[in-house]
């Protein structure tokens, strides 16, 4: 997308007026779709539509051996696979880049255990955990991918269904784990503190939540803030901009508030979705 | 970077003996108060303070600029070669590019790094490369690139800031044109600690948390020091917002501190240029 | 000119930007000053009552070819249309790493362009003068020796012996006396003070 210095102009006097082209004020967030249980084969799944962004996320869980430092944990591992539906940009190796700073910044956000416990992905000490992998699928662009993706893996997250392990034999270096046989006898992983990301984007004097494309081609400068619970887990600066250390803690306290409201609207839709929805994408 | 096929590689998993010793049995919280006590490092330094710090340019005769930085432990070599056309590129672009590349070398860990660029590497390349971008004026070298690549010999925690510092004073040691001098330090906090310039063992400490409700992570920031611009910031962990606000003066105020060094670092070679030329 | 140099460093403040102070090569302006982007001497040149101020590093210089430059360039391949060179220099700086140019043949001379052929005018392994043409096309250098002063300068015949020019359009081998057609550069001292002294 190329904008000429007019259109630019042009945006930033709506973010100065509090008045964005699409009509929105500077922490207001476009509307939002969210499914759950989309992909039959996945344990969970999610897609989350953000005006023309399109993300879709889909969990798969499987057994593994800890790592020898960490005995005691699981593993997570996020994979973002940009496809060239989105953009012709991505044909090839064209999006890898952007793949690779997407998955960064969650294998971050997600790393310490107050934000997602991975202990509790733990089967049997030092021999037995659960890997989960979040394949994370981007449909469309419209802007503001990382928002958007978090959200998605945190629903598909909260959506995903673990396997519940009976009990585990140990028979010299044979593990043998009973998983129990009735389908729907599943345990829910603890996403409460899962993170969720805002992406804070400086225009001229104002910082704005939610940037659409075009503005996005306007800022100078933005962060990600990886909201937690009430807590940050991870900040981190995005493009090539610099930030003046006050506007940086100012955008910071701004992506702070957004992200736990966000939390709060996420949580509750998650809450309205019917525990025994059918699977697809036609509902 | 890509795969040499026909590099003997070593094996592909290690497993440091360390982690079998029977030395871990103490918790993380002993673990920590050993490291610091009463605002006293293991190393006898203050929480504020920074490792002694040595940095020298002109270390790799073939590169175009290239400098050495030991910090503490941490030993970063770094190199900046020529500016060249931008590979698979079809559209013309305006500003030059840079191009990081972080290594680990595959002795300076714990655990054997593989030949190949792991996640975090690639991770803390992308970091490197925000880092730098807003401190050279990538205007002055159009649809060009210029090449950066950081070596660790030694990690002793806090690597990723020394390759900052380490590949801002090589690239003005090469004679891109710059915006600023850009110096960075890595924080971290653990147990209502903030503890400046990070050793590996602090750094693995504030990764998990110990204490119940107190904030623990790491925090790295880069400063261009005239313009006073923060040209990167990356927080990893579990803090509060007032922490993470408190850091970043901290850290200002740490990245300002060692300009000076820099500074004579680089006049020092200058100085010796013009000597040369006379 | 003082006899001290000044040094300065990149970002480093030099002086306030108003009318009898413009920025010059290496330093850039902001907010009304003029600040240095490389490590080096500060000069200051006048110009019309204006002092230019720039930075110069010693040694050597990062540098890409612009539009107008002179380049010094060695032909590598050429077909009926063009002629591919690699450019060595740009001005008398050598550079470490060779970019690519091409010199397309109606660029070769300014006159009677539709009857130039290019192997009457380079061969490969010729080095030539040229200048850098507006760049259109991302990637390639366009190059034009359309100037008396622009053509190839060193050149070897096909038995390997060094050409001398005898004309415009053709060298002579000095060996075995064979002429061969070339697009000859009329080499002129660059500084013709330095030639009388």
């Amino acid at each position: 997308m190329a904008l000429c210095e007019a259109e630019k102009t042009f945006v930033l006097h709506g973010v100065e007026e509090n008045f964005r082209i699409d009509g929105r004020e500077r922490e207001d967030y476009r509307p939002m779709e969210l499914e759950t249980s989309i992909v039959s084969h996945a344990f969970g799944s999610a897609r989350l539509r953000l005006a023309n962004t399109d993300v879709l996320v889909a969990v798969k869980i499987e057994v593994d051996i800890p790592f020898p430092e960490k005995p005691n944990e699981g593993k997570i591992e996020f994979f973002v696979d940009c496809s060239a539906n989105a953009t012709p940009d991505f044909e090839g190796r064209g999006g890898e880049d952007l793949a690779i700073e997407l998955s960064n910044s969650l294998s971050t956000a997600y790393q310490s255990s107050r934000a997602f416990d991975l202990s509790k992905l733990c089967i049997l000490k030092g021999r037995k955990c659960w890997k989960i992998y979040v394949d994370i699928l981007l449909l469309e662009c419209g802007g503001n991918l990382f928002d958007a993706v978090s959200l998605a893996v945190k629903a598909a997250l909260w959506n995903a269904q673990l396997p519940l392990v009976k009990s585990v034999h140990v028979d010299g270096n044979n593990i043998e784990m009973d998983v129990s046989e009735e389908l729907y006898d599943c345990q829910k992983l603890d996403i409460k503190n899962a993170p969720v990301m805002v992406t804070v984007c400086k225009i001229g004097d104002y910082c704005i939540v939610d940037p659409n494309q075009a503005e996005e081609k306007c800022s100078v400068g933005s962060i990600v803030v990886a909201v937690s619970g009430d807590r940050l887990s991870t900040v981190l600066q995005t493009g090539a901009g610099s930030l003046h250390p006050t506007t940086l803690v100012e955008s910071m306290k701004l992506g702070h508030t957004v992200g736990q409201r966000l939390n709060q609207a996420l949580w509750e839709a998650l809450q309205q979705i019917p525990e025994d929805q059918d699977v697809g994408f036609l509902k | 970077m890509t795969i040499d096929h026909k590099r003997i590689n070593g094996p592909e998993e290690t497993i440091p003996y360390e982690l079998f010793q029977k030395l871990n049995t103490k918790s993380l919280t002993t673990q920590f108060n050993e490291c610091s006590k009463d605002g006293i490092r293991k190393d006898k330094r203050k929480t504020d303070e920074h490792r002694k710090i040595f940095i020298t340019t002109g270390v790799v005769s073939q590169a175009k600029g290239s400098s050495y930085i030991e910090l503490g432990n941490t030993k970063v070599i770094v190199s900046v070669f020529d500016p060249r056309e931008i590979p698979n590129r079809t559209d013309y672009s305006l500003k030059g590019e840079i191009d990081c590349e972080f290594k680990f070398a595959p002795f300076s860990c714990p655990k054997r790094k593989l030949q190949q660029q792991d996640s975090e590497e690639k991770h803390y390349s992308a970091i490197m490369k925000q880092a730098l971008e807003s401190a050279v004026c990538r205007h002055e070298f159009p649809n060009f690139q210029v090449d950066i690549y950081a070596l660790v010999l030694h990690n002793g925690g806090s690597a990723l800031s020394a390759a900052i510092i380490a590949a801002g004073l090589a690239l003005s040691h090469a004679g891109v044109p710059m915006y600023d001098l850009i110096t960075s330090v890595t924080l971290g906090l653990q147990n209502g600690e903030k503890l400046v310039d990070l050793t590996l063992e602090e750094e693995t400490l504030c990764l998990s948390p110990i204490a119940d409700s107190k904030s623990h992570g790491i925090v790295v920031l880069s400063l261009l020091s005239t313009h006073e611009q923060v040209s990167q910031f990356f927080q990893t962990g579990n803090l509060t917002l007032e922490d993470v606000v408190e850091c970043t003066h901290l850290l200002t105020k740490a990245c300002k501190d060692i300009v000076p060094l820099i500074q004579k670092t680089l006049a020092k070679h200058v100085v010796k240029n013009v000597k040369e030329s006379i | 000119m003082k006899n001290e140099p000044l040094l300065c460093l990149p970002g480093q403040r030099l002086c306030l930007s108003d009318k009898t102070h413009t920025s010059g090569q290496g330093t850039y302006e902001r907010q009304g000053y003029i600040y240095s982007m490389l490590a080096g001497t500060v000069d200051i040149v006048e110009k019309d009552g204006v002092q230019i101020v720039e930075v110069h590093t010693k040694g050597e210089q990062t540098i890409v070819p612009v539009q107008g430059d002179i380049v010094t360039a060695q032909v590598y391949i050429i077909t009926q249309q063009f002629c591919k060179c690699f450019i060595k220099c740009v001005g008398d700086t050598v550079l470490r790493r060779h970019f690519r140019g091409v010199l397309r043949r109606e660029d070769v001379r300014a006159t009677e362009k539709d009857r130039v052929e290019i192997y009457k005018s380079f061969r490969p392994g010729d080095i030539i003068l040229a200048r850098i043409l507006p760049i259109t096309e991302a990637h390639t250098y366009q190059l034009s020796t359309a100037e008396n002063e622009l053509g190839v300068v060193i050149a070897h015949s096909e038995h390997g012996h060094p050409l001398v020019p005898i004309s415009w359009t053709e060298m002579q081998c000095t060996k075995t006396f064979v002429k061969e057609p070339r697009k000859v550069a009329k080499v002129v001292p660059e500084n013709p003070k330095d030639m009388e002294t």
